[in-house]
């Protein structure tokens, strides 16, 4: 079972989900590759944006994660972060570049 | 169909590393994400960094569904009680991630990682294979052991040093037999601090399963008398040094292995109906410098 995430709405990562069914693959081996895809781009956002905070901004950031108060994060982020939308989209384009690169490896070996 | 596997196995290997390496970075980078935790006194023990990262995390392992319980009030304990319930907390969902839904022997890439995880949790040198010697599986369904005679003359009576003992662990009895390797010491008097945490803290292997275990039956019976194992219940995380000091169960039985009692209250783990399975793996400890029994993580 997977959430919306407060950046579900600025990456697109579903897209490589829809790869995956080219790959034959049973409805558990889809749902366990979708949610490694997904705890991939969960870190990777966290690391992203806990690297562009001080202190006690992390502190407000973790608060509103842990409650998931969409809203909230939002503005917090757009108030402490420049550009923060466009740097959690890179940085999940980057994500995604590397693991669509791993689909079609392994779709080589087909 | 191989192909099919083989397309699943490779992504799933590869991605799970991936997120590993993610999942560190983010934790030794960002120690504030823990001290967040500890510093919240009020928090839910699984609204903890386990949560932060995981029940956040598009990723709920089973462990996480359940009704979560505060914590204690003592503040050295709450802060302890924390980082166990978070390390604990990751290695139950990194295992989840790797380890197949139906217990049977792991693959050579699933038993790398998992070697892998175990090592980094427990900080001891796990293999599955070791002086290239290797059980007929190390996932497998465990069930109860009872005691064994430490030497001649041992019995239920003389068994146990104090009555809390006596009282926890009395009622498995004892084996009718010797264990495979015989008695642990010649005699009470000679008994050391050694043999009573080996029959304490032990297993029974298959070790009958091994590839080559009849054809090099001396070589194998020497390997595996008290070699020591980490066995770890991958549902709670809870894991122990053991020693394999019995061969069995039979292969009818449906069981892969036996632990002591000690071994099982240690894992929570039971026999009959509501039985389940534990990793095991060799602890490559040469100089023999791990100690026998309960095992906390780093």
């Amino acid at each position: 079972m997977t959430q919306k995430q407060f950046y579900s709405k600025v990456t697109q990562i579903e897209t490589l989900k829809v790869e995956l069914e080219d790959l034959n693959l049973t409805q558990e081996e889809k749902a366990h590759l979708s949610r490694l895809i997904d705890a991939s781009l969960h870190n990777t956002i966290l690391d992203l944006i806990l690297s562009e905070l001080s202190e006690e901004d992390k502190r407000v950031f973790l608060d509103h994660l842990v409650t998931d108060d969409h809203t909230k994060i939002w503005q917090h982020l757009n108030k402490n972060i420049e550009g923060v939308e466009k740097k959690i989209r890179k940085a999940a384009d980057e994500l995604h570049k590397e693991l669509k690169r791993d689909i079609h490896e392994v779709k080589k070996d087909a | 169909m191989p192909r099919k596997k083989s397309h699943y196995h490779n992504l799933k290997n590869k991605w799970i590393d991936k997120h590993s390496k993610i999942q560190d970075k983010v934790l030794s980078t960002h120690p504030e994400l823990v001290r967040h935790v500890t510093d919240r006194t009020k928090q839910l023990a699984i609204g903890s960094l386990g949560s932060l990262m995981l029940l956040t995390s598009p990723v709920l392992p089973q462990a996480f569904k359940e009704e979560p319980k505060p914590i204690p009030q003592n503040e050295k304990s709450e802060s302890d009680e924390v980082k166990k319930v978070d390390n604990k907390s990751f290695l139950i969902h990194d295992l989840e991630n790797v380890l197949p839904d139906k217990v049977r022997p792991l693959n050579g890439d699933e038993e790398k990682i998992v070697e892998k995880i175990l090592t980094r949790h427990f900080n001891v040198p796990v293999a599955g294979e070791l002086e290239g010697k290797k059980l007929n599986t190390q996932y497998g369904i465990i069930g109860a052991e009872q005691h064994l005679m430490r030497y001649p003359g041992d019995t239920m009576s003389t068994h146990f040093a104090t009555n809390q003992e006596s009282q926890k662990y009395f009622s498995s009895g004892m084996a009718p037999g010797r264990g495979a390797w015989g008695y642990f010491a010649s005699s009470r008097q000679a008994m050391t601090q050694k043999d009573v945490d080996r029959e304490k803290y032990y297993i029974a292997v298959q070790t009958f399963l091994s590839e080559n275990f009849n054809s090099r039956f001396a070589e194998y019976r020497d390997f595996y008398k008290y070699r020591k194992m980490l066995v770890v219940n991958p549902q709670n995380g809870k894991g122990v040094v053991a020693v394999i000091g019995d061969a069995g169960p039979a292969q009818w039985t449906g069981k892969h292995l036996g632990g002591s009692p000690e071994v099982m209250i240690h894992l929570e783990r039971v026999d009959g109906k509501r039985r389940g399975a534990v990793l095991y793996f060799f602890i490559d400890d040469p100089d023999d410098k791990i100690p026998l029994g309960p095992i906390n993580l780093k």
